[in-house]
């Protein structure tokens, strides 16, 4: 017995080298180890510098909207109405960059749902503001909410701006209608101050700094999950689907965001530019630990080049193909520039969705199961 | 020698042996599977996994999902029968009702196909096949003419022979350029985990990736030796210990260590595994009287087709791994020939596909929201498996068709990466999926994986 058994162990220890040395291929240069990366340092970054200023931003902007709609609603004219629509614009810009962060309360919240589901349905808001009566926070209101509805009531409830402003003043719904603006606007900004009263805590940053893994439940995980979604997002609602992408070829130009406004195109360059920013760890506080830094420090590697360099150019590529695209973009959905657009934001996401998740080994699905 | 040897391994399967072994490895089957399958519904799988999804990425066309009611009566008549098994009542009803249900939910969707399922199908196979109940059993309590203290050695052996093959053939799955060269892709999974207190900060280090990688090689290649030897065993024993709790702790592999912890104690002796049970007797305060010798035989017919039966399951055994080189192209790449060949932890994986569906008649195309039809989890399986991505397309030809378009052609642009080589085109973005069909053909529209320079 004991001579079979080191026959079997020789045995496999030639198996074993042969197996090694028949391998003839050129050992490649590999790097001996790899640097430490510190994944608190660039957690810190983000929710200090980012994440929660980020919400903070935001929060100033719907709660200057708010108080300039009450204003409105005292006596509404045209000059205030002009101001509101811009400060509508300005909290849209700070909302582009909150999305792709969907974090901590703004996950338990659904912040994302209440405060951007789109199109918004005319039907459905002027329902409710002729009954009078309505729970803003029923899932099936969700459309008849949130930027897409201040977008409509501001700048689609009527053609002109004097049609807009009689809807507020001699309309028979005049009144139902002042209140539901009051109202929409409420329910977003208590929904984003919540929010961003959450993440202005230390404990928030504290335990989203601690959450310092890789697995599903990771910051790191989580953020990078929510980019991706994000991604996701800008790819078939904001740009696919009035692009007639997924209707074989039929457009639906009133489908995209902040479609009354009509700066749709703009809004696209915030977000992919707020995602840019996550990536570098980029904020007023200068360029801290990002994944670029991530991605270096192990040395990841894509088509004979680095992979952090081919992330970085490609946000570039995308950012530019999106800003050759006019607003209002539901009149170019059949532009080439917008072809174009789509095009680079494909690209944008396949590498932010299998090669930066790969290379970092983070787990980014949704469901929690056993490997193998 | 060769002839010893033959001769060893034949009265090793048909002599007599203790019975101990084969009722501790029912307990311990049945106990741990019982765990699982708790464990599976507390978690909300049954629900997640085979409810909720509107698709199922089925083995077998005609094994389907039976709706919540019939999912969850599924799941609990699989925990009772595991608790049967383990307490040795209604012992083969119990495991082949067992196995017959656990084969079943195991067919119905890919995505969530594992090593260590299919290995509990085949060791509940196995196990319908011993009479792990006629010791220490109610069985035994509830007719004590069931009792036998011996069996034929066979039917402790093909644990063994299972276990090893297992081990075995995990080490050689290992033995490639990316496990043992570039230390892929334990390069890429350890440096994730650095936040581990104490040790964390070895992980980044590139030579502690070797060290794991030979180390996890070698061990599934040699370990069977070392447990198959009596004088060796406990040491072995330790080692597999070691090794499948550290790979619990590092990985996301669920219930498998544990499992595998469980049922290779059957290499102890049966003396070890006698001791275990008396110890537990006295717990009862039962004593130990002296057992009149039983044994337990098959009749020679059946024996004799019991024996031919094994022969042929484990000749499969054997080759089943190595059908992979009846295909050309990468193995993980193409994954043709990868299931059910205990190739474990190989591969860093991950893909993006983008599917669409043209109508002939109108040139017009759809780009498929995949999120639409599958769950995030099936999606992420199905881009990286060539199988699953023809599967897929072919249910989007028949939701298409069902929508009036003749002939829809569905095409998919994929892109995956594997092992840190950077994500390139997976599938030939212009084959008509459509028109391809699944079978132990190699896939021609799987484009070759060249590492690039």
């Amino acid at each position: 017995m004991k001579r079979f058994t080191s026959y079997i162990t020789a045995g496999i220890a030639l198996t074993l080298a042969t197996a090694i040395f028949s391998c003839n291929k050129k050992s490649d240069d590999n790097k001996t180890s790899t640097p430490d990366f510190d994944r608190k340092a660039m957690l810190t970054n983000w929710g200090n510098n980012i994440v929660a200023p980020g919400f903070q931003n935001l929060n100033t902007a719907v709660t200057d909207l708010d108080a300039a709609i009450a204003d409105f609603n005292q006596a509404p004219d045209g000059t205030k109405l002009a101001a509101l629509q811009s400060k509508l614009t300005s909290a849209y810009q700070k909302w582009e960059v909150c999305e792709p962060m969907e974090l901590g309360l703004a996950d338990q919240d659904l912040l994302n749902v209440n405060a951007n589901t789109f199109p918004a349905s005319v039907t459905l808001i002027n329902q409710n503001i002729a009954a009078g009566s309505y729970s803003l926070s029923a899932v099936s209101n969700l459309s008849a909410k949130g930027f897409p509805a201040l977008d409509y009531l501001l700048l689609g409830a009527g053609t002109t701006s004097a049609d807009i402003l009689a809807a507020y003043t001699t309309d028979a719904n005049a009144t139902n209608r002042k209140k539901y603006l009051a109202d929409v606007s409420a329910d977003l900004k208590s929904m984003v101050s919540a929010v961003s009263a959450s993440w202005s805590s230390a404990a928030a940053i504290t335990a989203f700094v601690n959450a310092s893994g890789t697995d599903v439940g990771s910051s790191l995980g989580q953020m990078i999950n929510k980019m991706d979604f994000d991604m996701d997002v800008l790819k078939n609602a904001k740009m696919g689907i009035p692009m007639g992408k997924q209707s074989m070829g039929q457009l639906f130009p009133e489908k995209t965001e902040a479609y009354y406004n009509g700066i749709s195109a703009s809004l696209m360059v915030a977000q992919v530019q707020a995602i840019q920013n996550i990536y570098l760890g980029k904020s007023s506080a200068g360029d801290g630990v990002g994944l670029d830094d991530y991605l270096v420090a192990i040395n990841a590697q894509y088509n004979g080049g680095t992979l952090n360099d081919a992330i970085k150019a490609q946000f570039d590529a995308t950012i530019g193909a999106l800003q050759a695209v006019s607003d209002p973009f539901s009149a170019n959905v059949t532009s080439a520039n917008a072809g174009t657009a789509y095009t680079q934001v494909q690209k944008l996401l396949v590498l932010l969705k299998t090669d930066m998740p790969s290379a970092l080994g983070v787990m980014i699905t949704y469901n929690d199961n056993d490997g193998d | 020698m060769l002839r010893n040897f033959t001769n060893r391994l034949f009265t090793s399967f048909t002599e007599d042996q203790p019975i101990a072994p084969l009722a501790v490895l029912r307990i311990a089957f049945g106990a741990i599977m019982l765990i699982s399958t708790i464990r599976f519904v507390l978690k909300g799988w049954v629900h997640d996994f085979y409810i909720a999804p509107k698709y199922f990425f089925s083995f077998v066309e005609w094994i389907r999902p039976m709706g919540a009611a019939g999912m969850y009566s599924i799941f609990a008549l699989m925990a009772i029968a595991c608790f049967c098994i383990m307490t040795g009542l209604f012992y083969r009803l119990a495991v082949g009702i067992y196995f017959l249900c656990f084969c079943y939910v195991e067919l119905l969707d890919k995505t969530y196909y594992l090593n260590h399922y299919y290995f509990v199908s085949i060791f509940a196979f196995l196990l319908f096949l011993v009479p792990a109940n006629r010791y220490f059993s109610l069985d035994v309590l509830r007719k004590p003419s069931l009792k036998v203290t011996h069996v034929s050695g066979w039917t402790i052996n093909v644990f063994k022979t299972q276990l090893c093959i297992v081990y075995f053939f995990a080490g050689v799955s290992k033995l490639t350029y990316e496990w043992m060269i570039q230390a892929m892709p334990l390069r890429i999974w350890l440096p994730a985990h650095s936040q581990i207190p104490v040790i964390g900060g070895l992980l980044t280090q590139s030579w502690v990736a070797y060290a794991f990688s030979w180390f996890g090689a070698i061990f599934d290649l040699v370990i069977w030796i070392f447990l198959l030897k009596k004088s060796t065993t406990k040491y072995a024993y330790i080692f597999v210990l070691v090794f499948h709790v550290f790979t619990a702790w590092f990985f996301k592999i669920g219930m498998f260590p544990y499992i595998m912890i469980c049922v290779t104690m059957v290499f102890f002796s049966s003396e070890f595994h006698q001791q275990l049970i008396n110890r537990v007797r006295n717990t009862f305060g039962k004593k130990n009287a002296a057992e009149p010798v039983v044994a337990w035989h098959l009749r020679p017919a059946v024996q004799n087709a019991m024996c031919c039966m094994l022969v042929v399951y484990f000749f499969f055994q054997l080759i089943l791994p190595f059908r992979y080189l009846l295909y050309p192209g990468t193995l993980l790449w193409t994954e043709e020939g990868y299931r059910f060949s205990w190739r474990v932890m190989l591969m860093e994986k991950g893909g993006t596909a983008f599917f669409y569906v043209k109508d002939p008649a109108t040139g017009g195309r759809s780009e498929i929201d995949n999120a639409r039809y599958l769950t995030p989890m099936q999606q992420q399986m199905m881009e990286t498996q060539p199988d699953m991505i023809l599967q897929y397309a072919h249910f989007l030809s028949e939701t298409y068709k069902k929508k009036g378009i003749k002939d829809p052609v569905v095409t998919v642009e994929s892109y995956v990466t594997l092992n840190g080589s950077g994500s390139r085109l997976f599938i030939d973005s212009t084959v008509d999926l459509a028109k391809e069909y699944e079978s132990f053909q190699s896939k021609k529209w799987i484009l070759p994986f060249q590492t690039k320079k």
